[in-house]
């Protein structure tokens, strides 16, 4: 406020303005092209390993480029039509929209509730928040073994001998069966994913202040009416976050489905991104594999800004 | 001042990048670049020995993994033109190496006498040429546990199909749980079906598959629905699709199913988790009056690149690895049924029922066999056998959707 107010009055000996107006610019130009020069290194990675490869991709989709050798046929859009009526792809897209939702909602509905439980303050509360936190560690295809062994389809699995010893119930075929192997997929997705979102909800509900909760207590609001109508709209922009990743990571989904039923049984959890590894490198079709590679990209980015559109919505009623 | 010690450090830089590049150029022919799926700790040892038997050359080793790893790090090398003068070539990539005529014709070497027919034809190309110098091979039957087998009293291994599942049977009502096999990949009994039936035919049937003269339908319903037997008679849990290879030896090792598919690859994880076991393996009996057969292939080759810039050592290098020598050197490292002629190798004595049908090369897998779209209608097949052991789909509807597959490959 004083810097403005002292910057309008004139003093003596002051530049003329036009004067000043190009002094200003001058140095404005050299402020703005000194932050600019900053960005150069992002722009080079950016156009190096994102727009070169792009592009590229989109060349040999339109040819059939088998990965081997450079010279390739223009096939002009016959790789999009062997795409999109290949059964096998669209079961892959199918289940990567299954997963994409399954987890985006299961694991928003689960990692709210579990961050207030955490925001609390209890006896060994960091060892807890650590236990949670914990799946979001080791490596994902890692817990894709792990729980391969738990929910192995065998009377011995470790699941299944638990549900048999408590409940003399089972074997189950989670991995076996085109339903249980779909949702043991997105069970184990969730296990792993909630407690990192959590972490993340955590983080801005620290930063709700307290005051709220003491004003509302005092008016009497119930534990519930706290909840819905103070923690949910103030964690709106946590949950429009975690949600955008959990949308891009769901559909880019490859290493748990992959690691704990390799697709199988039959399509039933084949993804597009498997389809594009398999068809692209082990089949040395990377003219397909591009194509479908370019859809993928089309449609993740129509999610993502849909995404975001509706969240900026719901952000600006909501807050 | 600052300027000055950036442009001497930059030297020192340069100096010691000059070192590292003239060390390795250093002997009289040079330098041998060698790309392998098999890890350094196999390797070594042959390399150690090549290059102490040819003093002027020095192998450069790198590797990657098996399979997919391996053929897309091979595969961008070969497309920037920096492959490896020698690497492996596999059934998965045989066909992209051979049309984009990146590896060299190994027909007229002396060291291709080593090898039976078997290896040389799978690696060879329409031309009669042979593209991989393959020294070792694999095939997969029955692994047994005699013990339990005893419980019900067999005594020796079944001989056809009939018998065999006579004898699952027998263990199920005896509280045994009779059989198991990964469905993850193509099925071992149905591959040696299939193999048994092609041999009978005089080696005819993917031929015909492939040059349009027949359908997969023609061949492939019967063996199918024979194998399909195993859930159709509520022999085997329809649960079996779920499982890895490693879970099912697993079960094997711990004393709680009687029989498995195995290669000779999972006698040694056995032996270690259950040194007690008794066991032999057997090949898979036979249906409709075929022999017993094992599914199985010759191993990956050694190829020469054809852009290889040191050609004279990657000759010597692959005459070298399929003398005795070097044989053993492998085959200790690795446990590999080699099959060079010079050479026998110590096996593990559970193997002995299985050795000489796979020297012989009296082996078949699908896979190997097709002449192309491999590994397309690999995926297919898994993907479809996956539904017919859970009963979604028909031997014929799987052996029509391998026929609508190759169509829409062509």
């Amino acid at each position: 406020m004083t810097g403005r107010l002292l910057a309008s009055v004139p003093t003596a000996g002051a530049p003329t303005a036009t004067e000043a107006t190009r002094r200003f610019s001058w140095s404005r130009a050299r402020e703005v092209s000194a932050n600019q020069l900053f960005l150069v290194p992002v722009a080079l990675v950016f156009v190096v390993l994102l727009v070169v490869p792009l592009t590229q991709t989109f060349y040999w989709s339109l040819t059939d480029f088998s990965g081997y050798s450079a010279d390739a046929k223009f096939v002009g859009l016959s790789n999009y039509g062997k795409v999109l009526t290949d059964p096998s792809m669209l079961a892959g897209l199918g289940f990567t929209l299954a997963y994409t939702i399954g987890t985006a909602v299961l694991i928003t509905a689960f990692a709210i509730p579990l961050a207030v439980v955490l925001n609390k303050k209890f006896f060994a509360r960091n060892l807890v928040r650590s236990v949670f936190f914990f799946p979001a560690v080791p490596s994902i295809a890692i817990l894709g073994l792990v729980w391969g062994y738990i929910l192995s389809p065998l009377g011995s699995g470790v699941l299944n001998s638990v549900l048999d010893s408590l409940f003399g119930a089972g074997p189950y075929p989670w991995l076996s069966d085109a339903t249980l192997a779909r949702l043991s997929v997105i069970v184990v997705a969730v296990w792993g994913g909630m407690g990192w979102h959590a972490v993340l909800y955590l983080a801005y509900l620290q930063s709700i202040p307290a005051d709220y909760y003491e004003v509302a207590t005092i008016d009497g609001a119930s534990a519930r009416q706290q909840f819905v109508h103070i923690t949910l709209p103030l964690l709106t922009p946590a949950i429009v976050i975690s949600n955008f990743l959990l949308m891009t990571g769901g559909l880019k989904v490859f290493d748990l489905p992959f690691t704990l039923t390799k697709g199988g049984p039959g399509y039933s959890t084949y993804t597009i991104t498997q389809s594009i590894i398999t068809s692209g490198v082990a089949q040395g079709r990377y003219g397909l594999a591009s194509a479908l590679a370019v859809l993928f990209t089309f449609a993740v980015g129509l999610v993502a800004v849909a995404q975001l559109w509706v969240s900026r919505r719901i952000e600006r009623r909501v807050l | 001042m600052k300027l000055r010690s950036i442009l001497a450090a930059l030297t020192a830089l340069v100096m010691l990048a000059g070192c590292g590049g003239s060390g390795g150029s250093g002997g009289g022919d040079g330098k041998l670049t060698f790309f392998s799926w098999d890890n350094e700790e196999t390797m070594r040892p042959v390399i150690a020995k090549f290059e102490e038997q040819n003093p002027g050359v020095k192998v450069e080793f790198s590797n990657a993994p098996p399979v997919a790893e391996y053929i897309s790090t091979l595969q961008s090398r070969i497309l920037s033109g920096t492959a490896a003068d020698v690497f492996v070539i596999a059934a998965e990539n045989k066909t992209n190496l051979i049309n984009g005529k990146h590896v060299v014709d190994l027909k007229d070497k002396p060291f291709l006498a080593n090898v039976p027919d078997f290896n040389k034809t799978t690696y060879s190309g329409p031309d009669g040429a042979v593209y991989g110098l393959s020294v070792a091979s694999w095939g997969a039957g029955v692994l047994y546990n005699q013990d339990l087998l005893a419980k019900v009293g067999a005594t020796s291994v079944p001989k056809t199909w009939d018998e065999f599942l006579a004898l699952c049977k027998k263990l199920k009502d005896a509280g045994i749980t009779p059989y198991l096999e990964s469905v993850q990949a193509m099925s071992t009994p149905l591959a040696a079906f299939l193999g048994a039936q092609n041999a009978a035919a005089g080696n005819q049937m993917d031929s015909k598959i492939f040059d349009g003269s027949a359908k997969f339908t023609d061949y492939w319903v019967e063996p199918l629905t024979q194998w399909s037997r195993l859930w159709q008679e509520g022999l085997v849990t329809r649960s079996v699709t779920g499982l890895t290879g490693d879970q099912v030896r697993t079960e094997f090792s711990n004393g709680r199913t009687a029989m498995i598919v195995a290669g000779p690859w999972d006698v040694p994880g056995v032996r270690k988790e259950a040194p007690k076991l008794k066991i032999a393996m057997a090949p898979i009996p036979g249906i409709a009056g075929g022999k017993p057969y094992l599914a199985g292939a010759a191993s990956p080759g050694y190829a020469i690149n054809a852009k290889a810039k040191n050609k004279e050592a990657a000759e010597k290098f692959l005459a070298f690895l399929d003398t005795p020598e070097a044989m053993a050197l492998y085959q200790k490292a690795t446990g590999a049924i080699t099959v060079t002629k010079d050479f026998q190798p110590q096996l593990d004595e559970a193997l002995t029922p299985i050795v000489s049908d796979v020297r012989a090369g009296n082996v078949y897998l699908p896979q190997i066999a097709w002449k192309r779209a491999e590994d397309i209608l690999n995926v297919e097949a898994t993907a479809q056998l996956q539904l017919l052991v859970q009963g979604k789909a028909t031997p014929e509807q799987v052996a029509a959707a391998l026929d609508t597959k190759l169509a829409s490959t062509s």
